[in-house]
């Protein structure tokens, strides 16, 4: 890649006391709706999983790029949102209770000597697992940085891109660089520590966040609480070490410095692809090839669903994501328990499945 | 399959596209975006960035730009990569919605 994958280390990384490695049958890379679905089929099969998602939510690119965008082709959905789909998901997948590990990427995967995998990510966590299912979509989401050369020095210090790197505001002068939810978020919430001012830059004076967001927003700032400034950040001011300034480029073609000592950029999430290139399974353009008998990688044992992978046919489509999710789930199934076949039951008719899912339908079969 | 950039991007380049890419697969001329078929992953996140609408899969191009499929893939092996988005170009908004900009192109 281009530019390493999230080279910033994170704040918190070391300060993460060492855990022992939680021993999983399945680590599922990537929490969006084929990730999330996979945790339903390999829980149908009594397999236990994990799951691990850069963002610090599931949901994946549905949420990311499309939560209140329409999906019409979901079987039996005529309509509904990323959001909704996400939701349902989420609901679907409760009686399995897989483990979710997130605003976290997998930075680490090795083979065991015993034919598992070491798994660790950049937070610190430790997994070993019979299976890994890379459903990485378009590639972990990394927050978007502001493109000031230089301005990463202070990350972890003056300068954050994530909610849970910020340095407490109280007292401090708060420069807020974005336009969107998170960003309106973020400047109320240092007007609420008792940030000494809070200024909001963006490209234009034009938010998009919820409609109480907004309305808090126009209060704060006819308060004089939060100010804002319309322009692009060029470069910085600096004195002793310390980052005084943001020097902005307006749009009325001026330059203005704003005087600062923190700085949160909240420009939204862009998807890398991984690190998943240095895992040694075979690639074809950045792709993850799989079969589609299994689809498991070119290591066996790796599986890749969803739009991440590549066979002939191929298409990028959620409904193509469950299927292969199902597949890659009974293949799944055979590497962990390679004595027991599987049968192939309806959820419909099995009390074993009833069972699995908590659930005692009226009427089941009497068979 | 690849993604391709018609004709509308021609002296506008807003390079909203850039930020978005997975693969950094868009590469920058003087007046155009171009995207190399060699590293398109057919993710599609680009499309709704664009401000004027000019990239679509491969499969879309209209009948009247089907030049620009090879016109990008012969373009972006001679133009270095972008990966950061910039300032559009000064007078982008005044040429977005021209059509027939083909001749404008500066290789």
């Amino acid at each position: 890649m281009a530019e390493p994958l999230d080279a910033t280390p994170h704040a918190t990384s070391h300060l993460t006391p060492a855990t022992a490695p939680i021993e999983t049958d399945a680590l599922i890379v990537g929490a969006g709706p084929v990730g999330l679905f996979q945790v339903f089929e390999l829980g149908l099969l009594e397999i236990g999983a994990h799951v691990v998602d850069a963002l610090p939510h599931a949901g994946g690119q549905c949420l990311e790029l499309y939560a209140d965008k329409p999906i019409y082709d979901i079987p039996a959905l005529p309509y509904c949102t990323g959001r909704e789909l996400v939701e349902r998901l989420q609901k679907q997948i409760a009686p399995f209770a897989a483990g979710f590990h997130l605003g976290q990427q997998v930075s680490e995967v090795t083979t065991r000597p015993d034919g598992r995998f070491d798994v660790a990510t950049d937070a610190g966590q430790r997994f070993v697992a019979k299976a890994i299912v890379i459903a990485g979509g378009v590639g972990a989401f990394q927050p978007t940085r502001l493109k000031v050369d230089g301005l990463d020095r202070w990350r972890g210090l003056q300068v954050s891109y994530r909610h849970h790197e910020d340095t407490p505001a109280a007292g401090q002068r708060v420069v807020v660089a974005g336009g969107g939810a998170e960003a309106v978020a973020a400047a109320l919430d240092a007007v609420t520590q008792g940030a000494v001012s809070v200024t909001l830059l963006h490209r234009r004076d034009d938010f998009d966040a919820a409609d109480a967001q907004l309305a808090r927003l126009i209060v704060a700032r006819s308060e004089g609480r939060i100010g804002f400034v319309a322009g692009q950040a060029s470069a910085f001011t600096e004195h002793a070490e310390r980052l005084t300034g943001l020097v902005v480029d307006c749009n009325d073609g001026s330059a203005q410095t704003l005087p600062l000592d923190l700085l949160w950029v909240r420009l939204g999430w862009s998807p890398k692809l991984g690190p998943i290139a240095d895992w040694g399974i075979a690639l074809d353009r950045k792709q993850v090839v799989v079969d589609t008998h299994r689809f498991e990688t070119s290591t066996r044992g790796i599986f890749a669903v969803g739009d991440i992978n590549l066979y002939p046919g191929k298409r990028k489509l959620i409904v193509s994501g469950f299927h292969e999710a199902t597949l890659a789930a009974y293949a799944i199934a055979d590497r962990v328990r390679p004595d027991r076949a599987e049968p192939l039951l309806y959820t419909t008719t099995s009390p074993k499945l009833h069972r699995l899912l908590g659930v005692s339908p009226e009427g089941a079969s009497k068979s | 399959m690849t993604h391709v950039v018609l004709e509308s991007c021609i002296r506008c380049k807003y390079t909203d596209c850039v930020d978005v890419c997975p693969v950094d697969c868009f590469r920058e001329g003087p007046n155009f975006l171009t995207i190399d078929p060699d590293e398109c992953i057919d993710c599609a996140v680009c499309i709704p960035e664009c401000p004027v609408n000019a990239i679509v899969p491969e499969e879309d191009v209209p009948g009247d730009q089907q030049h620009m499929t090879k016109l990008n893939a012969e373009l972006a092996k001679g133009w270095p990569a972008i990966t950061r988005r910039k300032a559009a170009l000064p007078d982008a908004d005044e040429w977005k919605d021209r059509t027939g900009k083909l001749d404008e192109l500066v290789r």
